[in-house]
Parts: structure tokens; sequence; C-alpha cells
């Protein structure tokens, strides 16, 4: 189904989806672009590079109570779940590295086990994409991790500026559902159209990116290297900060906490937060050892995970190119640098 | 992000609503101040009872964390009361504790808590009348300030 | 004028004969505008050495975790480090050497002088370009930033783009160094110290009740701010007990109530206290490199937190920190003269 929408109509969009679902779209507010709830009659533009907090908020909370608990002395337990409630919410200009994010944070939290938790929000939210004419940032490499500034994973609408207007291209059901709710607003798509959306497409693939050359020598790289002191010169810097995961659209670790706030009655919640490798105290246990209590070790990990154990395990790139947590590390640390640096070291 | 709605007025345990009654939480040093309240009570002398008395060895030994954290519980009031300046039974302990108090008080003021919810007094082990007035004059102003909900956990 | 070649040339005179096991400075990086940490060991390398308004990064933070990576290393090399340290980092690393974390023998400082007027701001600069990336920043030579952007390129006035600790900077070069380079810079003209705090702590209870309120609710307690302070040096911090003992016998009643001075979720009241007790741990400490601001990816104006107990020190205590490494600590020490009529 695809249809334009020409630009001055966008807010008229978002105005009839509000009916039903929270609009957010990214807004710049305390200096960066990030998801906002979008207010009754605030324009909405999409000149925002990439926001810094990825999409994954929407269906992986930074807080998420999972149930509540209450013990009256004597008596047994009582748990209440506490399954998200929240309504449904529209959201626009998601890249699509978020999108493709999207399809690999699918496969963590619905596959084999679907995660009510996660299923909830998921279902429940509808991620508008928007195609990137130009590299959204410096650093973003979709091309060498098998993505494309205009893939549709995960996304349910995509949409493509054009001159004066947006191609619109609803991709699942739920996208057809949000089209369909302002259907006067749009025009049909006509071949020249099409044509423009290929030509920009097309354009947007040929724009120069940061590169990995080749990643299945990254693969062979980062295995032949486990024990490589490389690791300790590539994370030298490192200050174990945890930007590089959290801003991740496609880190998904979590801890889970009893939040204790009485003790007679025994009361309190159960409360899953996000947790990140990057910290030194990750792999701590009980018995005082850190098998990985150097940031040469964290970050070899992080690395892996995104472009081996991830492929080995799914087929698939976890790291969509998004190139967040090269612009946000305090310190440099690049993705791609050490990529690089492990493909040239596969061969040794 | 949930939201808690903010209690309109207090409710107790049976969800009946009531006269809001202040919790303190009093920091009281062992050699001052801790026998000065004590001397208050054999005296018999009538003071609200709301200030949950903790003992420690020295205002001194009061970290900012019991401050923070007591007002994160949910108290209402923090009291931090040690022996007078020359007095303090380790010498010297009152006099950290008073520039280490006064740095955090600045901090809560800072962060937008009503400042007197937090006080600190000199009380002496003879001073038991100081302590029940010090305690009567902190729950009456407590009183009109309301609950404390800016630094309370909200669970 | 600060010849950056000058300190080139001294790093290699010292990586060569020996003197030093590593020359910690900054060099040109390749993921963003800020140049990253250079950890140079061979005297070739020291020619990547830059020293410019995008060197950011407080270098006595690696004081720190060099050290502490040399507890788990096998090899013991004990020769000393050598840092770059501009005015701000001086005194951090000054404050250290008071707290004895190192010795005066196992660091040896390359000060430098901010003559130009300091570091950029990443969040100045991405206000100034609306979020965009800037690829490029530099002085030019006529009270301008020069911003190059993968758009283009265009000039902002420096005090619009220049950190707000280096407009209201006292001292723009460490006073405690092996070497220096540049001329002795005390003031510069743009704006008093303790500008933005003021402007925060003249606002009404309620309105600064609802700015931390606002700040509080969007962090999401990744500690970055923690990680790049070179005063959060503990090994264990109050925010983690992690360490609890646990042994067999320990009953399960026991281990739920565990002192947990913090939760760990992020919720409005817990990051409250988790931002409060680092502020008041660093009462006195901090020396305002303005680190902790530029690494929180939320946003959050945290230098106002640490200057506003830094100005309560000086007005209240007389007390700088950093400036003398013989000096006590703030909270160590006491004056008789000390406010008292807080005090009931």
């Amino acid at each position: 189904m695809e249809m334009i929408l020409k630009k001055d109509r966008l807010g008229e969009w978002a105005a009839k989806l509000r009916g039903s679902a929270e609009v957010f779209a990214p807004v710049f507010a305390d200096d960066s672009w990030n998801f906002c709830k979008v207010e009754p009659g605030a324009e909405l533009t999409f000149d925002h590079g990439n926001t810094v907090r990825p999409a994954k908020g929407f269906v992986f909370p930074q807080r998420e109570v999972l149930y509540r608990f209450r013990q009256e002395s004597g008596e047994a337990p009582q748990l209440t779940p506490t399954l998200p409630a929240d309504g449904p919410a529209v959201v626009f200009g998601v890249r699509p590295c978020d999108g493709r994010a999207m399809v690999r944070n699918d496969k963590v939290f619905t596959c084999g086990f679907a995660d009510p938790y996660y299923q909830a929000r998921r279902d429940r939210v509808v991620f508008v994409g928007l195609a990137c004419n130009a590299p959204p940032s410096p650093n973003c490499f979709c091309l060498s991790v098998g993505g494309s500034p205009h893939a549709g994973d995960g996304l349910d609408v995509l949409m493509t500026e054009l001159d004066g207007r947006y191609h619109v291209k609803a991709l699942t059901a739920k996208g057809k559902e949000i089209a369909g709710i302002a259907e006067a607003l749009f025009d049909k798509a006509g071949a020249a159209d099409s044509s423009e959306v290929e030509k920009v497409h097309a354009a947007a693939r040929s724009h120069p990116q940061r590169s990995i050359a080749a990643m299945e020598k990254v693969a062979e790289g980062l295995k032949r290297n486990f024990d490589s002191p490389q690791w300790d010169t590539l994370a030298q810097a490192c200050i174990g900060c945890g930007a590089c995961t959290y801003l991740c659209p496609s880190c998904h670790c979590f801890d889970i906490n009893d939040e204790v706030s009485s003790h007679s009655p025994l009361a309190g919640e159960r409360v899953r937060t996000w947790d990140n490798c990057q910290f030194p105290e990750f792999t701590m246990h009980t018995s005082g050892h850190n098998p990985r209590n150097t940031t040469g070790a964290r970050l070899r990990q992080r690395i892996c995970h995104k472009l081996l154990y991830f492929v080995e395990n799914h087929n698939i790139q976890q790291c969509t190119g998004c190139g967040r947590c090269i612009s946000h590390c305090p310190v440099g640390i690049d993705i791609v640098r050490v990529a690089n640096v492990m493909e040239e070291a596969a061969g040794q | 992000m949930n939201k808690v709605p903010e209690a309109v007025e207090t409710r107790n345990d049976k969800n009946e609503v009531q006269d809001f009654e202040p919790k303190v939480v009093a920091f009281l040093c062992k050699w001052c101040s801790s026998a000065g309240s004590d001397l208050a009570g054999v005296s018999r002398l009538q003071y609200p009872p709301n200030a949950v008395p903790i003992q420690v060895m020295c205002s001194g030994s009061v970290s900012p964390m019991y401050i923070m954290s007591a007002f994160n519980k949910g108290a209402d009031g923090v009291l931090v009361s040690g022996c007078h300046p020359g007095d303090c039974h380790y010498l010297k302990g009152n006099f950290y504790a008073r520039r280490r108090i006064y740095l955090v008080q600045k901090l809560l003021k800072f962060i937008g808590l009503e400042p007197e919810r937090f006080r600190m007094s000199w009380v002496s082990a003879a001073e038991g009348v100081k302590y029940a007035e010090v305690v009567t004059d902190f729950v009456k102003d407590l009183k009109a300030l309301g609950p404390q909900r800016k630094l309370k956990a909200k669970v | 004028m600060v010849a950056i070649e000058d300190i080139r040339a001294r790093a290699k005179e010292l990586l060569e004969s020996g003197k030093v096991r590593s020359v910690l400075g900054y060099r040109r990086g390749t993921a963003s505008v800020l140049a990253e940490p250079a950890f140079v060991t061979a005297p070739e390398d020291t020619a990547a050495l830059v020293l410019d308004a995008t060197c950011v990064e407080n270098l006595a933070l690696y004081l720190v975790n060099e050290k502490k990576r040399q507890k788990t290393q096998r090899s013991q090399d004990t020769r000393p480090l050598a840092v770059v340290a501009k005015g701000c980092d001086g005194r951090a690393i000054t404050v250290l050497l008071q707290e004895n974390y190192i010795k005066r023998d196992e660091v040896v400082i390359l000060g430098v002088s901010c003559e130009n007027g300091g570091m950029i701001d990443t969040h100045k600069l991405s206000r100034a370009l609306r979020g965009k990336a800037a690829t490029g920043a530099a002085f030019d030579g006529n009270g301008g930033i020069k911003v190059a952007f993968t758009a283009g390129e265009t000039t902002v006035p420096a005090a619009e783009v220049l950190a707000a600790r280096c407009l209201e900077c006292t001292k723009a070069y460490p006073l405690v160094s092996d070497y220096f380079f540049g001329d002795k810079i005390d003031e510069r003209s743009y704006s008093p110290r303790f500008t933005a705090v003021s402007a925060i702590a003249e606002k009404s209870p309620e309105e600064r009740s609802a700015f931390w309120a606002g700040h509080f609710e969007r962090c999401i307690r990744c500690y970055a701010c923690r990680a790049v302070c070179p005063m959060c040096y503990c090994d264990e911090c109050v925010v983690d007990s992690t360490s609890f003992i646990v042994n067999p016998t320990t009953s399960a009643d026991e281990k739920a109530c565990r002192i947990r001075w913090i939760q760990r979720s992020a919720s409005p009241s817990e990051n409250a206290m988790y931002h409060m007790v680092r502020a008041i741990h660093l009462a006195g400490r901090c020396t305002d490199c303005g680190e902790c601001e530029r690494v929180c990816p939320v946003n959050i104006p945290l230098r106002l937190l640490n200057t506003m107990l830094e100005r309560e020190a000086l007005e209240m205590f007389e007390y700088a920190p950093g400036l003398d490494p013989e000096q006590p600590s703030l909270i160590s020490s006491f004056r008789d003269g000390d406010p008292n009529d807080f005090i009931r």
C-alpha cells in the first residue's frame, strides 16, 4: 500500500492518530534529539539525524515492574502481576537501523519463550520509519552490516522524504491501520512517485559511510584473537560508563531485583532494569571472582556478542550500524575501528 | 514512566483519614544528646512522641547517607544532635559534624527540599528540657509543612 | 603560546630516556569532533599528540585507572606516568596526591595553559548545530570557533560554544607541574566564577525542586558520571552494595534484609539519592573538570551540584580543592570559625 502525503499534512496525520494513541516523534530538547510525546499543535519536522536514545525504550523500558508481592505474617505471599497496560503508541521518525534492531530484539524476547512484558508493549507500538536520504550521522555504517538506509524490517510503515512530500508505504497490518485512520489525507502514489523513490534510495545507498570491509573476516578475526593483548590496548581509554550499551538499539541485557518497601507486612516489587556488560561488576561472582575484570575483556565481550556470537546463534549481525556507540563514547572507542583491526588480524 | 498519584490527605493502614503526624528520625550522639533525651524521659517531660531516636557514637560519625536515606525512606524531618562544641567525648567529632552537616543542609536545600525539614542541635546530657523543646518545635513546624514527598521513594 | 612541538619533544625525550613508562596525552580520534586519550609508549608516536579546544578529557582519570589496572596485571613496571594536564586536570591530580591515592614520584605532570580560552562544550555545540554532529572545531583567532559538520562549516562566537566551566575559570593552568608549557593566564574576561550555579540557587525552592525533579527523571543510571570522575575511585561504590559477605550459613532473611542504600532501578527518588550521595562525596574534592556533565547521555547539568558545594566550601570555609598537595581535605578539617548559627 503506497501513498503520498504532502509535507504540510504530516501534523494532521499525527493529530488524527492522537485520538486513539500516544504519538511520539523526535524532538530537540536539552540539546539533543530524542523521541518525545508530540503535544497537540506542535510542529512535526524530521531534521533529527538520529535520536540519542534508541527506539528500544518503547518495548524494553529502563525500569519495569514485573509483579508486586505482599505477605502478611503466617500467610502465603500474594503476587500481583503488573503486565504493561499502556495504550497504543505511534512513533514517528524511526531510522531503518532502529527498525532492524527491533527484529533482533524480537528474536531474543519472543522466540523460544515469549516474554509477556515485551510482547505486550511490542503489540501496542507502531513504528513509523523514515528512510535516510543521507547518513544521519558521520558514524553510520548500516551497509556494512547487511542493512540499508531504506530497509523496512522491524518497521510498520516506511516514509521516504521526496520533494515537498513523503512517500508512505505500509509494511504490516498495524501500519495499514494507522494509515487507514487518516485515509483522506493521502494521495495514491503514481509511477512518477515510485521512480523518484527508487532514485532517492539508490542515491542514499551510494552515499559514503564508514565501512567495515568483510564481516566474515571480522568474525574469523574475533574468533582467532580472543586472547590477543590487542584488546587491552583498544580498551585502554574505556571508562566503563556503559553509554555504548545503553544507547545501542539491540543491546538487551537486564537485571532483576526485589525492591522491598516494607518488612512487616513484607511488601515490594520485583523490578527488571537494564544491565550493562561494560559495568565492572557485570560478571562479578558472589565468591568475589570476576572473570571479566578488565576493560579489554569487557570490550571484547561486547564486540564479539555483536559481530560473532549473535551471528553464530541467529545467522544475522546483531549490530545494525547506527553509530551511536561511536558518537557517544566519551573517549572515542570505535566499533568500526575495532572491527577493522580484527579483520586485519584474521589472517594471523 | 509510572506516576504515583499524590495523596491529598494522609491515611493510616486502615485507609482512614487522619491528622498528619510527622515522622522524625533523630540521630543522637550517645554521650550527650542521647543521654539528654533519656533525661527528658526520666523527668517525665511531656513532648510529642514523633521522633525515632537512633543512637550514634558521635555526631561526627553521622554519615550524609544516613540523613539522605532517612528522607528516602519517608522521614518527614531529620534531626542530628550532638555535644556542644568543645565538649565532644571524642574531642573533635562534633567540629567535623558541624562542617559536614552544613554541606548536607546546603545540598538538600539546593535540590529543593524544604530547609526546615533538616535540623541540627547541640544538646548536652543535662539538657533534657532543651531536647524536649527541640523536638516539640520541630514537630510543630513539620505539621505545617505536611508530608515529605520530594525525596521519598515512590513504590 | 602553547607550542605543541614542545610538548611532543618533551614527551619523546621522556620516553626515549626511559624515565616514564607511558605518556598520557591527546590525539585525533575517529569517533567524534573531540580528541581522544592517547597512551603513548613508543617515542615516534608522540608525533600524533595534539592540544586544542577539543581536548576536553580529564586525563587524571587514567592515573587512577592505570593504578587499578596494575593490581590485576603481572608486570610491575613501577616507572611514573607522564600526563598532559590542563588547569582543572592538574588540580584533580593534586587532589589525588593530597589524598595519597598516588605518590608524587608516580606521576610526571606536563602542565599546559589553556591560553586560547578553553575547551568546547559538546552540548553547547549540539545546541548551536541543532543536533547535527560536528566533525571539526577550532579557534579562528578572532573570538570565534570555526565548526565543521557534514553539510559544511560555520563560525560561532566562542562564548556560545566554550564550556561554562572554562568561561568561569579563574586559573587556567595547573599549579603543580614538572614541566610547563605556555603562559600562566589567571582570569578570562568571560564571566565570574559560579555564574551558572548562582542562577539556579536564586530560583525559588519550588522552581528548583521542579528543575531537579525533571532532570533526575531522565537519569538512566548508566553511572557514566561516576566512571569518568577521577575522584570516584572507590573500589566499591555505596550504590552497588555487591560485596555483602554471603557464606553457607547466611540466612535468607539476612540476605533479604541487607542494607541497600539505593535501589538499582532508575526511579526519580533513587536517582536523586544517587546524585546527592555522589555530590556530597565530592565536596571539597571536585575540581570542576566538567566531564561528568559532558558524558551524561541524557544531558543532566551535573556540574551544578558539584560547583554549588564548591562555592559553599570557598565562601564559608575559604577552601578551594587542588591547590596544594599538602592541604587537608575539606571534610577532615575544621576551623573554630565554622558556621554555627544553623545549629540550635
